[in-house]
């Protein structure tokens, strides 16, 4: 099998409808519905345990959905999964690889399963050991590499057969930073190619940095989805007042117009999160906030930020 | 693909060569073990010479002749017979100073001679002894057999014979007797053929009943024969449960995938899991064939054991490894904890090795006998190659070793079923 060109003009890659899953009495995935469209990535955000790898492990056959039903370049995943599976990429959460093979042979072992010949997959194996830039390491074995490396060996195994599309499990999870730049750099290069990319992550920073739109997933229900501006604009606006005060007694509800005015995202004991309802102006809010019944220590006013979007919806941080 | 797979996994072997050379040093060091401890006795031929009481209740020419024939010649070399009563004998055995007891009732030749009812010989074995009392049962089998076929075949002369050896007996007329009886044997090839080898045999179970009993094979009359007997019989079942052991370790390798999670991502790539099982299978397979090899080549060297059929045994112990790998792989699928699991891997395979074939399957208890172990496939093996060895030519080793082989695509087919259907309800390693 070489890798499968699609004529997939205005056709998403994969389509997810109610998909839902439980284990025993833990419902892990709820009626979750999301598209990924070619030269796209989705951002499937959310804490561990929300629901993500439930969701891929069902995209991809590894779990049975209770219910719903998994389109990839239009046709039912369940109808001829192996057709499917020649379609997609995985790369799991966990490290899938053999440590005690090189690099190089682990690349053309998986090339070789995904049904490229033994040429095909040599030679893809080369141009993908110098993509990951792990070149110069391809004959030692993987055990000896560093941890961003066999990340990127991991995501490298997925990529032999050219998959229109790619499923990655939280890629960088555990690396430093600049491995994890690497591989957010290299993901990004597969977009020029036409691949459409269901890409899970607890990391805000990535899903801002590098999804076209975003899913906000917890406790296995997809709570909003779309571009970052559109979900900024569930608060209200482009801009956020962060009050910092001692909030221990203090009753927003029983605040006189309050709430006509302002819709709470987030509230501790010493600190008040709020976003402005309706267009006014920055000075104005600055000012009704200045005048509530509490004494103010500081106000700030910030551009929201996907955990202010996860706070609104959840109550807490994508962080806790 | 399995060429992919397997190459994989000898690239793996390779570099962590670590489970296959503990998966051989455990045969290896078994088999050495063994050697060490009756092997330089072989060298000589046999085991040391064989102390037994002879408890002569008939008091008749026949306690006579057995006496002689142990003491003289051969016999000599190999065995130490002690003749004393009823009660010194047992308080030989019980000091440990004797391997069993061989008691010829009252009146034994008499009624063997009237051929009326059944006459037995008993042979009460030293429970603190495995070895020499298994040699000197397979020798009772053998002069058992002998009894048989001179009452099968010369039961007209037996008023002739009674008049000239009952009471105090005449030697040379029982020499008279004996010589006729083997001249006309040896003139005659169908007796011939029948005692050497002799075809019957007797039967362990009533013990020895001399005048009426037929049964399982016994080819071989020497001592020698028998001692080679014995060891190849042992080395055969403790083979067909030691195999079980190893083919349970080297399944284990699919734990490790599972761990590595690298069976996940083949499933996101593959559909069918057969293939994937089927290379650790085969893997397996070459595994416990180099096992078989050291147990049943090693031990053969050493015991000085000829395999009498060894391309029939080579095909059936091929067989066997095919069904255990896949049998294994069966409890891989079933069992997600790798350390729940090995105990009740190496559970399994001494239930199935015990039962089916280590020990004699008379000496197992009845229900154990009649309704569990012709059922395991380890008393299946054991038992057609016991045969093999035996010189039956009629064994059906060919259906068996196709019947293992059989067995053992259907299990990787069910363990391929299951794992997938373990994945897809979400359980993981």
């Amino acid at each position: 099998m070489s890798s499968c060109p699609l004529t997939i003009a205005g056709m998403s890659l994969l389509k997810v409808e109610h998909l839902s899953k439980t284990f025993g009495t833990i419902r892990a995935v709820d009626s979750v519905s999301l598209e990924v469209r070619p030269g796209e990535i989705y951002g499937l955000l959310g804490p561990n345990g929300a629901g993500k790898t439930t969701t891929i492990s069902m995209i991809c056959g590894l779990l049975k959905p209770d219910a719903g039903e998994v389109l990839v370049a239009g046709t039912t995943f369940w109808s001829d999964p192996q057709k499917a599976k020649r379609i997609m990429g995985v790369v799991p959460q966990e490290l899938a690889i053999y440590e005690e093979l090189s690099g190089r042979e682990n690349l053309e072992f998986w090339g070789r399963l995904a049904g490229l010949s033994s040429r095909e997959a040599r030679l893809r194996a080369t141009e993908l050991l110098e993509a990951l830039t792990l070149a110069d390491r391809a004959k030692d074995a993987v055990a000896t590499y560093s941890g961003g490396m066999k990340r990127r060996i991991n995501l490298g195994c997925a990529l032999l057969h050219r998959p229109q599309l790619l499923l990655l499990d939280e890629p960088t999870v555990g690396i430093d930073p600049q491995a994890r730049l690497n591989i957010l750099e290299f993901i990004r290069n597969l977009l020029a190619a036409g691949t459409g990319i269901l890409y899970t992550t607890h990391y805000l920073e990535e899903a801002e940095m590098l999804c076209q739109r975003i899913g906000i997933i917890d406790h296995g229900r997809l709570l909003a989805e779309g571009t970052l501006s559109q979900l900024q604009e569930r608060l209200g606006g482009d801009r956020v007042f962060v009050l910092e005060a001692d909030f221990k007694s203090a009753l927003p509800d029983a605040w006189e117009g309050f709430h006509q005015r302002f819709r709470v995202i987030q509230k501790t004991e010493r600190q008040l999160v709020v976003a402005a309802i309706g267009a006014r102006d920055p000075s104005e809010c600055l000012k009704d906030l200045l005048d509530l019944p509490v004494r103010a220590e500081n106000v700030t006013l910030k551009r929201p930020s996907l955990n202010d979007v996860f706070l609104q919806l959840t109550g807490r941080e994508l962080r806790e | 693909m399995l060429r992919v797979l397997l190459a994989k996994d000898l690239r793996h072997a390779v570099r962590n060569p670590l489970p296959w050379i503990i998966n051989l040093i455990v045969p290896l060091s078994m088999t050495l073990l063994v050697g060490l401890i009756f092997g330089r006795h072989a060298d000589s031929g046999a085991l040391g010479r064989i102390r037994f009481a002879v408890v002569d209740e008939d008091k008749s020419l026949l306690g006579d002749l057995l006496r002689g024939v142990t003491n003289q010649a051969k016999g000599g070399r190999h065995f130490d017979p002690v003749f004393m009563g009823r009660e010194a004998a047992m308080r030989e055995i019980d000091a440990d100073k004797i391997s069993a007891v061989l008691i010829i009732p009252a009146n034994f030749m008499s009624n063997y001679l009237r051929a009326r009812e059944p006459v037995s010989l008993e042979l009460i074995k030293n429970p603190a002894e495995s070895v020499n009392p298994a040699v000197l049962e397979e020798l009772l089998g053998v002069v058992a057999t002998g009894l048989n076929a001179i009452s099968h075949n010369f039961r007209s002369k037996f008023p002739e014979w009674r008049t000239g050896l009952e009471g105090s007996g005449d030697y040379h007329q029982a020499f008279f007797f004996i010589e006729r009886t083997g001249a006309k044997l040896m003139m005659t090839p169908k007796y011939k053929n029948y005692i050497n080898p002799p075809l019957v045999s007797y039967e362990k179970e009533p013990p020895a009943d001399a005048s009426t009993s037929a049964a399982p094979a016994k080819a071989g009359g020497s001592q020698s024969d028998a001692i080679s007997g014995v060891f190849s019989y042992l080395l055969i079942g403790f083979s067909g449960m030691f195999l079980l052991f190893i083919a349970g370790s080297a399944m284990s390798d699919l734990y490790r995938e599972l761990r590595q999670h690298t069976l996940e991502r083949y499933q996101t790539l593959r559909d069918s899991l057969a293939p994937f099982l089927a290379s650790k299978a085969v893997f397996g397979v070459v595994m416990l064939l180099l096992c078989a090899a050291i147990m049943l080549g090693g031990g053969g060297l050493i015991f000085h054991i000829h395999w009498r059929r060894p391309l029939p045994l080579m095909a059936l112990t091929f067989g066997y490894a095919c069904f255990m790998a896949a049998l294994f792989a069966v409890f891989v699928a079933l069992m997600p904890d790798e350390r729940r699991a090995a105990v009740l891997n190496n559970l399994a395979a001494m239930f199935m090795g015990l039962a089916g074939g280590v020990f004699p399957p008379e000496l197992l208890p009845a229900f154990l006998r009649q309704h569990i172990t012709p059922f395991l496939p380890s008393y299946w093996f054991v038992t057609t190659a016991r045969n093999l060895q035996d010189g039956g030519m009629d064994v059906a080793w060919g259906w068996a070793a196709f019947k293992f082989a059989a067995l053992g695509a259907a299990l990787i087919a069910l363990a391929a079923m299951l794992l997938r259907r373990r994945f897809q309800s979400g359980l993981r390693a």
